[in-house]
């Protein structure tokens, strides 16, 4: 009984551990190969340091091209992904406790067309969206990103789900009794109750504006405007014209450690966010 | 979820539609007004494109230039123009390829210049200004044209053994043996999956893609000369002399730096691409001659060049020709364009540029336009584009890639990138003789 | 107001009954002014949402939708500038006839019946061991799990791209030391490439969600199947699994939309993997339509592909709804 308990053990704590390279190996590479020169990236090992480490180097020479575009970009997407989940997060969360706690006519509809919209792909009808946009010269703007990212269904959905389990009925008439108005309740006691969960709304559409290209790639022709994957894909694209191969991995370094940050920064809310979800 | 609400939501959502969709066709694009100085947008990609704008916008006052660096035609810059132009706001110029813009021309893509630019044809090489333009009307002002060549590591195929770089193609693939029988990770050149690289090595056989007769197309893909090429290096790849890698990737500089891709059959346009790929063998390379079918009769073929057409919706027409003039012919603006974009001018003037005259450290000290020089004046002038490129190039650039992987080979390519283009224009309503 | 709420409101007049009102003839005149407020609130609260969904969402559906009813109409050398004519549904017929397209959405079906339910297995797996009481470094590993998430799809590809390419792979070049030779640009090992991207992009995220659902199963529930000596994989199995089942519901369902997107990662590999056709995805192949100049076709395949991805997950949700049911 006790070997197998231990054979067990050690058996569980393989797979872990095989899980666990296969996600960090490429990460590992990505940080190993950040630090390399142009020539050594080609012929050094690739999960090893090479003799020299390039790393400040490289972050300088790649901050300094084009007059800094690059810092730009990581700016760009910072206020896109910040701004935007902040606003998605209050929408969404306006929407989903109205369709949990009151009741009105259409609610069903409204809220089933809410789901049929997470079951659409956006990155589907983008480019006719670019089109309308065009219409009222909104691309090429800061808006023709921003705008679209702030609308999020699923945000709506969670925010319902959330709403409806942790925003206590009496709460609310407590609230009215005290002759608050609706918008005053909301604000200042159902917010407050649902504060964890919003951060989970908040960072599921974070993730999902910094991480988007496609439709930033079709909305912007002003490179000063956009995020920084789809600066790094245009460089690649560039076919090494502007910026050595390598520096478009630093790069791509770069650009993934805010958002690694933003995670450690708000894990502990996430989990909490996330277990109320997807249990109901 | 149940059905019921759920076909509640779709009804729903059909009904949304017809209100949304009313309020979205509403409105209507109003025109920017120009006061001071009239802009003009420019879209482009290629290296040293900005420092020519800057030139300009300097030595202009009464015109302001402003360039936007897209990616790269093929890589999705065609698309954002075409997109901008559907959307009705495309910049008033944009640097379409000559190989593009009968493609745009028949999207309707593009605004007529023929009288701004009239005045200024006497100017360029002749084929070059012709194909600014399709059947009679002009579009654009040419900038450069892109004569092909051999660029090679001529340290390297001397210690091979190899004294002079291969004059005809059955040289190439002799030398090909010679270099891969001495060291088998080495092979004289590669097999790219650029589909306008193939069609320089088309041209120069002699192929004749495309051309009209009367109100009708023909399209010829697969004929007898585009067989001849594919034949050729369908053999080379067989016989595992040639390298088959993606064309401007990685492991195509890796194995150039390292030693091991020896060469590169492309146009002038891609040496200083290569110098900037491989630093590390600065001094090692030579610009040759593209080798030959017919030494007696040497022909070479064209892979690029690119036109500034405008685009349509522009408002100031006079004033981006003007400007697209200026870019191609100007001194300064050209001196800049050889060097940073390594073009090769298409304006007459230009070709006593003395840019072109001056020796190449990282081609060991040589004057490489000399070469293209000679290049240029052997390009057969006959050739023609076809309506649908980009869906051409597409199908073809795949059908490349797959022959490099060993699959299917490159007549069946061919053959694929006929059908796929007949039946696109077909679709598009072209008619085909 | 919002057209959707417009429509809602139309369409919830058929059948009044099924949603209760707030109780008016209860409310005296004093409350009148606050069950005003209250009656109005959902349209106040809804309306930005809802505006901005209609425009982002609900309009360019509806355009993609009137788009591909047309079709461009050229003559001769087609150089004159084209006219557009109502062709009905004649795009439709042209687009579930172009064998590229139907290809393509048969290839990434297939991959996604592969790569869906390994992905979501391997986040089970994990998430079940994370979730095991005497697994150390649970923080550790859980981070480490998750971290190829924040990733955008692009670097990742980008990542992935430099991994594959046979002459840099230090993959290919450490499995070349031991004997075996792989190729993961070759045709055959095309689509398992892919889905490797996609499965190291997700599991963790999956991993998360499946986790934070194992969490919140209330203790007595496993510390009973405990002391009835229900342990480890049987407790896993027999208790905590159909405990979690809409954590795993919502997981496939977001893998099917997910699968059916599959874009960035083939484009960015295409650069070192010439023999992966343009046309390898479903929104690739619009893509190329949109790059022929064919708005309408590319619109077409938009629609075509929404409506294949709405009948996928909800089918797939009614179907675990009705077994759910029956148990």
């Amino acid at each position: 009984m006790r070997t197998t308990d231990r054979a067990g053990r050690a058996g569980v704590i393989a797979v872990l551990l095989i899980a666990a390279l296969y996600s960090l190996l490429p990460v590992w590479w990505l940080v190993v190969s950040a630090t390399k020169s142009s020539s050594d990236l080609f012929s050094s090992n690739g999960f090893w340091f090479a003799g020299r480490i390039e790393l400040v180097h490289n972050v300088s020479t790649l901050l300094g091209v084009q007059d800094g575009i690059f810092g730009r970009w990581l700016l760009n997407s910072v206020l896109y992904a910040v701004g935007g989940a902040v606003v998605a997060t209050l929408l969404s969360s306006m929407a989903g406790y109205v369709l949990a706690k009151y009741t009105f006519r259409g609610r069903e509809a409204v809220f089933n067309t809410v789901l049929g919209a997470i079951l659409i792909p956006a990155p589907l009808f983008a480019l006719p969206l670019y089109l309308m946009f065009s219409a009222t010269h909104v691309v090429n703007t800061f808006w023709a990103v921003f705008v679209p990212s702030v609308v999020s269904p699923f945000g709506v959905y969670l925010a319902r789900i959330y709403a409806a389990a942790a925003v206590p009925d009496e709460l609310l008439e407590a609230g009215r009794l005290d002759g608050a108005g609706e918008f005053r309740i909301f604000r200042s006691l159902a917010l407050r109750v649902l504060q964890p969960s919003l951060v989970t709304i908040f960072l599921f559409q974070f993730v999902t504006i910094w991480t988007n290209y496609l439709l930033p790639s079709l909305m912007l022709a002003n490179d000063r405007l956009q995020p920084v994957t789809v600066g790094l894909v245009a460089w690649k694209e560039q076919r090494g014209q502007t910026v050595p191969y390598n520096l478009i991995i630093t790069g791509s370094l770069l650009s993934v450690v805010p958002i690694v940050v933003m995670f450690l920064l708000l894990q502990r809310y996430w989990k909490a966010g996330l277990t109320s979800g997807s249990v109901k | 979820m149940k059905s019921r609400p759920f076909r509640a939501a779709t009804l729903a959502m059909a009904l949304t539609s017809l209100t949304a969709f009313a309020a979205a066709c509403g409105s209507d694009g109003s025109a920017e007004q120009a006061s001071g100085p009239v802009t003009v947008e420019f879209w482009g990609w290629a290296p040293g494109y900005e420092k020519s704008v800057e030139l300009f916008n300097a030595a202009h006052p009464g015109i302001k230039v402003t360039y936007s660096k897209i990616s790269p035609g093929s890589k999705g810059g065609y698309t954002k123009m075409l997109n901008a132009v559907k959307a009705g706001n495309a910049p008033c110029l944009g640097s379409v390829g000559f190989e593009t813009l009968p493609t745009f021309a028949a999207a309707g893509a593009l605004q007529d210049a023929t009288e701004a630019a009239a005045p200024y044809a006497k100017e360029y090489a002749p084929w070059a200004f012709a194909q600014s333009g399709v059947s009679g009307r002009t579009f654009g002002l040419p900038v450069d044209i892109a004569p092909m060549a051999l660029i090679y590591r001529k340290d390297l195929f001397t210690k091979y053994g190899i004294a002079a770089a291969p004059r005809t193609w059955d040289e190439y693939a002799a030398d090909a043996a010679i270099i891969h029988a001495a060291d088998p990770n080495a092979y004289i050149g590669y097999f790219g999956n650029d589909a306008y690289n193939f069609a320089g090595l088309a041209w120069q056989a002699g192929a004749k893609w495309f051309g009209t007769s009367g109100d009708k197309w023909t399209v010829n893909l697969n004929d007898p000369a585009t067989k001849k090429v594919t034949a050729f290096w369908q053999d080379l790849i067989d016989r595992k002399l040639v390298k088959t890698v993606p064309s401007f990737d990685t492991a195509l500089y890796k194995g150039m730096g390292e030693g091991t891709i020896l060469s590169d059959v492309n146009a002038v346009w891609d040496t200083p691409i290569l110098a900037d790929s491989v630093k590390q063998t600065s001094g090692n390379w030579a610009v040759a001659p593209m080798p030959v079918w017919d030494a007696a009769a040497p022909a070479t073929g064209n892979a690029g060049g690119s036109p500034n057409a405008v685009l349509k919706g522009c408002k100031h027409v006079k004033e981006a020709v003007e400007f697209a003039h200026w870019f191609g012919t100007d001194q300064a603006s050209v001196s800049n364009l050889i060097k940073e974009t390594g073009i090769y001018p298409a304006a007459l003037s230009g070709l006593e540029n003395p840019a072109l005259h001056q020796p190449d450290p990282f081609y060991g000290g040589q004057t490489i336009f000399d070469v293209f020089k000679e290049s240029a004046g052997r390009v057969d002038t006959g050739f023609r584009w076809g309506p649908v490129m980009t869906k051409t190039s597409g199908v073809l650039g795949d059908g490349l890639g797959k022959a490099g992987a060993g699959g299917l080979g490159l007549d069946a390519a061919l053959a694929e990138t006929q059908a796929q283009t007949v039946a696109e224009m077909k679709t598009q309503g072209m008619e085909i003789g | 107001m919002s057209p959707s709420s417009v429509a809602t409101r139309a369409r919830s007049k058929v059948r009044t009954g099924d949603t209760p009102e707030p109780s008016r003839s209860k409310a005296g005149p004093a409350r009148r002014r606050r069950t005003d407020g209250r009656r109005w609130a959902p349209l106040g609260f809804l309306a930005p949402f809802g505006t901005l969904f209609a425009v982002t969402f609900v309009a360019p559906i509806c355009y993609a939708l009137y788009e591909s009813l047309y079709k461009l109409h050229r003559s001769g050398l087609g150089l004159a500038p084209p006219s557009e004519v109502f062709t009905g549904l004649s795009n439709y017929t042209d687009a579930l006839g172009d064998h590229a397209f139907t290809a393509s959405i048969v290839r990434v079906v297939l991959i996604g019946l592969v790569q869906v339910p390994l992905m979501l297995g391997l986040a089970l797996v994990l998430a079940l061991l994370l979730d095991a009481r005497r697994t150390p470094f649970k923080r550790f590993f859980r981070l480490g799990f998750f971290l190829p998430y924040a990733i955008p799809g692009v670097i990742g590809g980008l990542m992935w791209s430099f991994l594959y390419q046979p002459d840099v792979s230090p993959i290919a070049d450490a499995l070349g030391r031991i004997g075996l030779h792989v190729d993961f640009t070759s045709d055959g090992m095309l689509p398992w490439s892919v889905g490797n991207m996609l499965t190291w992009g997700w599991t963790g995220y999956n991993m998360i969600v499946i986790h934070s659902a194992l969490k919140a199963i209330p203790g007595e529930f496993t510390e009973a199947a405990e002391l009835d000596g229900c342990t480890g994989w049987r407790l896993a199995w027999h208790i905590k699994i159909p405990m979690v089942r809409p954590a795993l519901v919502m997981t496939t369902v977001f893998s099917i939309i997910g699968m059916a997107q599959l874009y960035n990662e083939p484009v960015i590999m295409k650069a070192v993997a010439p023999n992966l056709a343009g046309d390898w995805t479903p929104i690739m192949a619009a893509q190329n339509e949109v790059a022929a100049n064919n708005y309408h076709a590319a619109a077409t395949r938009s629609v075509i592909l929404a409506l294949v991805i709405f009948v996928l997950s909800f089918g797939f949700m009614r179907f675990v709804n009705k077994r759910g049911g029956a148990q």
